[in-house]
């Protein structure tokens, strides 16, 4: 331990912890500790019971569960409680936050008022004094113009803003500990690095006690001082920070840390060959959403279209891999779906070998979709539920009268075979499988009709980093036997520099920087680009001794 | 601010949906069957008197003329005299709405409360014995018909027990009240399991909401949780079908109203479409329709003051 033994009794302790749901138990003997003031990650990938345990020291199990062990706040046994003691304790002395601040703010009520609601109920402080602390708490945690903040609704915010507003709610009551469940997951790389940095500040100048869970090491490893490392409602591995990120002793935590992007080499990627004429080029590209009319909001005359693309220049080569970085709202999914034909572009051309896109129709316009494919974000949304996953990736086969439906099968089971997935899974539907297979099936039904452009419009963001790493492995793979051109397209640039030639970044519509991967990754040069690298929350550099380990045979999980 | 401004916003869409209401009304009478003339002339009248009566009314104009004057008159309330009473369509509606308000207001007075009671007994162990009782209850109640239930009512409270008027709107606000119990009770208990299953569903629902996870982990006791984030959290869908309900029953108090003899729009509307009174029926018509668009007005600018996210 790099810390002295101190002599004060740990702030929070859980001992032998079981959390059954039926006959199913979630969470096995898991044990930690927390110190006053320290923060503590915890990381595991869905489904390790990460969750559970922290919501069974808030006591917010839902009523099916049995939680067995000792949970003890300061020498105060926590599962025993009553619900008049726990109501006394949650948000006074344990504060928590989530992973969706949209959908954990109450919709209908002020920002303010929302604040201000814990500490007029916890310390006993009338409304007006408790409004104006919640003003300051708004202003703590980093929120412009507190005062008119406090009278706005949660949709008026922004979801980072949300995510501040829910920390001011957490903290108002002073508590000692803070969990906080996936805290940063649905926001955009830097609103998670400035979340990132209000938590470490609020550590440091109120030496509250924080607990992280994540299932990305890199954020864990950003602002812990000790980390937990679980699997299957078990803790694997527990230590500081540096050990186990440097000297994992259990092959999982081994797995997950070699799954960062940051620390994964990935073969295949070569200096650009640029070819001279391009595959894909893109020129001028605009596309433009009209915004919701108002008669009144006219008379105003700001409205006007929205313009999601503006001004798009790119060009693709064949078998190259481009990555399309951005936050958000930066337009780059509108540009995938413009490519493919999903939205009418107001400006600007796309073409595929000299053919104008949008140009194409009847048997021109069937061949480029066949040679243009697409991967989606959402595994489960992009597959019909209904069907089993062999005829989902036989459909586009026989539809495009490639082959009749027996052989489509055939070609089907080839093609699961291809990404991997073992046949006794052919007859599932979708929600039988786990993210990352059905990810897999959506690659092996792009490349049913054997496209020469491949888009995947963030397809790994849904996944567990292992899993993450799996399905570039086999992105990778595919792309290089197949000799395919890939437009990957991520909000994380950790990702896309490991597996890309070349990159653009996308800001509000515009390309505001593109060039050679490694290049735009170690000397951004838009100030944009500047803040993209910096909000990295990574491992650092490699060192010597985690080199790349061949962990990755049990592929299809 | 907001308010003033989606109010104005809805007065301003309203213009376009009235316009559309008196072209549609003008055109249900030119396509009724039938012809006014004749009618108001007599079976026997000659060729000669039709035709001046047709000129009296306008009825010899081409069709836009015709409307231009319909909208012309509408604009200056008047929509017309009725051919049997030989009174202002608008004179006679005015005096048979008040009982169908009456009745109405009454109903939803009679009808919420229960609602939110049983919903709340239903939705705070859904599947529970309690749910299943209301939900059975429920379904008795939806599958009886008004008009048997109203017979029956008037039968055993107003004749065998003697306690209520079994007809009539009776003298005064407590005359009111006392006769129109009946009718309005008979349509409440049609009324309730519709709005209890609306509001029951959202209530489970919202129950399990994050917001709801967050106002635990704060520390809120469960009495304040329900009270403060479910319950205004749900009302909103429930609302809105009681708004689709209310405007349903301005115009749909017909059989309620025959039963119970209640002087109001739905006794008129039955006389006037027997009658032939053209005018009256159009005039209904209009008000209906009217009617149903002050109501949805009125419940959108509720949900609006409800649910901020409304507002913008």
């Amino acid at each position: 331990m790099n810390r002295t033994e101190t002599v004060t009794r740990p702030l929070l302790e859980v001992e032998d912890l079981t959390v059954g749901f039926g006959g199913f138990e979630a969470v096995r003997g898991v044990s930690f500790y927390v110190q006053p003031g320290e923060i503590l990650g915890i990381v595991g990938e869905s489904g390790s019971g990460k969750s559970v345990t922290c919501r069974a020291v808030m006591g917010l199990l839902p009523g099916t569960a049995r939680a067995g062990g000792g949970v003890r706040l300061e020498g105060r046994d926590l599962l025993t409680l009553g619900d008049a003691d726990w109501c006394a304790l949650r948000g006074r002395d344990i504060g928590m936050i989530f992973q969706n601040p949209a959908s954990h703010l109450d919709p209908l009520r002020r920002i303010g008022r929302q604040i201000a609601a814990p500490i007029v109920r916890h310390l006993g402080i009338g409304r007006r004094e408790a409004m104006r602390r919640a003003i300051r708490l708004l202003d703590d945690v980093g929120i412009r113009d507190p005062e008119r903040s406090a009278r706005s609704y949660p949709h008026e915010f922004s979801g980072g803003m949300k995510q501040r507003a829910m920390i001011a709610a957490a903290i108002g009551c002073g508590p000692k500990l803070l969990i906080a469940d996936e805290p940063t997951t649905a926001l955009d790389v830097t609103v998670q690095a400035r979340i990132l940095r209000l938590l470490k500040d609020l550590n440091r100048e109120r030496g509250l006690a924080i607990i992280l869970i994540s299932h990305d090491l890199g954020v864990v490893a950003d602002i812990c001082s000790r980390v937990v490392v679980m699997r299957n409602g078990e803790v694997v591995e527990q230590g500081p920070i540096d050990d186990v990120i440097n000297r994992p002793r259990h092959p999982y935590t081994r797995l997950l840390v070699d799954s960062q992007p940051s620390r994964r080499g990935y073969p295949g990627v070569k200096a650009e060959p640029l070819p001279a004429a391009p595959l894909l080029s893109v020129e001028g590209l605009s596309v433009s959403f009209p915004v919701r009319r108002s008669l009144v909001s006219d008379r105003a005359g700001k409205a006007g279209p929205f313009l999601a693309l503006d001004g798009i220049d790119l060009q693709i080569a064949a078998g190259e891999t481009v990555g399309i970085v951005g936050e958000s709202g930066s337009g780059k999914s509108t540009l995938a779906r413009t490519i493919i034909r999903q939205n009418r572009p107001s400006g600007g051309t796309i073409r595929l070998d000299g053919r104008e896109v949008h140009g194409l129709t009847g048997d021109a316009l069937m061949a480029f979709r066949r040679r243009v494919q697409m991967v989606f974000q959402n595994p489960y949304d992009s597959l019909n539920p209904r069907m089993t996953i062999a005829e989902a990736v036989a459909e586009p086969i026989w539809r495009h009268g490639l082959a009749d439906r027996r052989t489509a099968q055939v070609r089907a089971d080839e093609l699961l075979e291809m990404v991997e997935l073992p046949r006794s899974l052919r007859n599932r539907k979708p929600r039988q499988l786990s993210g990352g297979q059905c990810q897999r099936v959506g690659l092996a039904r792009a490349l049913a009709l054997e496209p020469q452009v491949l888009i995947a419009d963030e397809i790994t963001s849904a996944l567990d980093v292992t899993t993450q790493a799996q399905i570039l492995e086999l992105l990778l793979r595919l792309q290089r036997e197949r000799a395919l051109t890939l437009l990957y397209i991520s909000h994380d640039l950790s990702v896309v520099s490991s597996i890309c030639q070349r990159v653009y970044v996308f800001k509000a519509g515009r390309i505001v920087e593109d060039g050679p991967a490694r290049q735009v990754l170690s000397i951004p040069r838009h100030s944009y680009t500047q803040e993209l690298v910096a909000s990295l929350a990574q491992l650092g550099p490699k060192n010597a001794a985690s080199a790349l380990t061949p962990v990755f045979n049990n592929a299809a999980r | 601010m907001a308010h003033l401004r989606l109010i104005a916003r809805r007065l301003m869409q309203l213009t376009g949906v009235l316009l559309g209401i008196s072209i549609v009304t003008f055109l249900l009478l030119h396509m009724a069957p039938g012809d006014p003339a004749r009618l108001l002339a007599g079976e026997r009248a000659s060729a000669e008197t039709i035709a001046a009566i047709r000129m009296q009314y306008g009825l010899d104009l081409p069709l836009w003329r015709q409307f231009i004057t319909y909208l012309a008159n509408l604009l200056a309330g008047d929509i017309g005299q009725s051919l049997r009473f030989q009174r202002p369509v608008s004179e006679l509606i005015q005096q048979f709405m008040w009982p169908t308000l009456f009745l109405t207001v009454y109903v939803v007075c009679l009808a919420v409360p229960p609602t939110v009671a049983l919903s709340i007994l239903s939705a705070r162990n859904p599947g529970g014995t309690a749910d299943q009782i209301v939900r059975l209850v429920g379904i008795a109640g939806l599958t009886i018909p008004v008009f048997w239930l109203g017979i029956m009512m008037s039968r055993f409270f107003g004749v065998s027990l003697g306690w209520f008027p079994v007809s009539g709107y009776g003298v005064g606000f407590t005359g009111h009240l006392h006769h129109l119990f009946l009718p309005a009770l008979s349509t409440a208990i049609w009324l309730v399991p519709v709005l209890t299953q609306s509001l029951r569903a959202a209530l489970i629902e919202k129950a399990m909401a994050d917001f709801v996870t967050a106002a635990r982990a704060q520390g809120a006791s469960e009495r304040e949780i329900f009270w403060r984030t479910i319950l205004p959290n749900s009302v909103l869908p429930t609302l809105n079908l009681l708004g689709v309900m209310v405007a349903f029953m301005i115009g749909g108090a017909v059989i309620v109203e025959t039963v119970y003899a209640v002087p109001g729009l739905g006794t008129l509307m039955i006389g006037a479409l027997l009658g032939r009174d053209y005018y009256v029926v159009q005039g209904l018509t209009l008000v209906f329709a009217m009617s149903t668009v002050l109501v949805t007005l009125a419940v959108d600018l509720l949900a609006a003051f409800i649910d901020p996210r409304v507002r913008a």
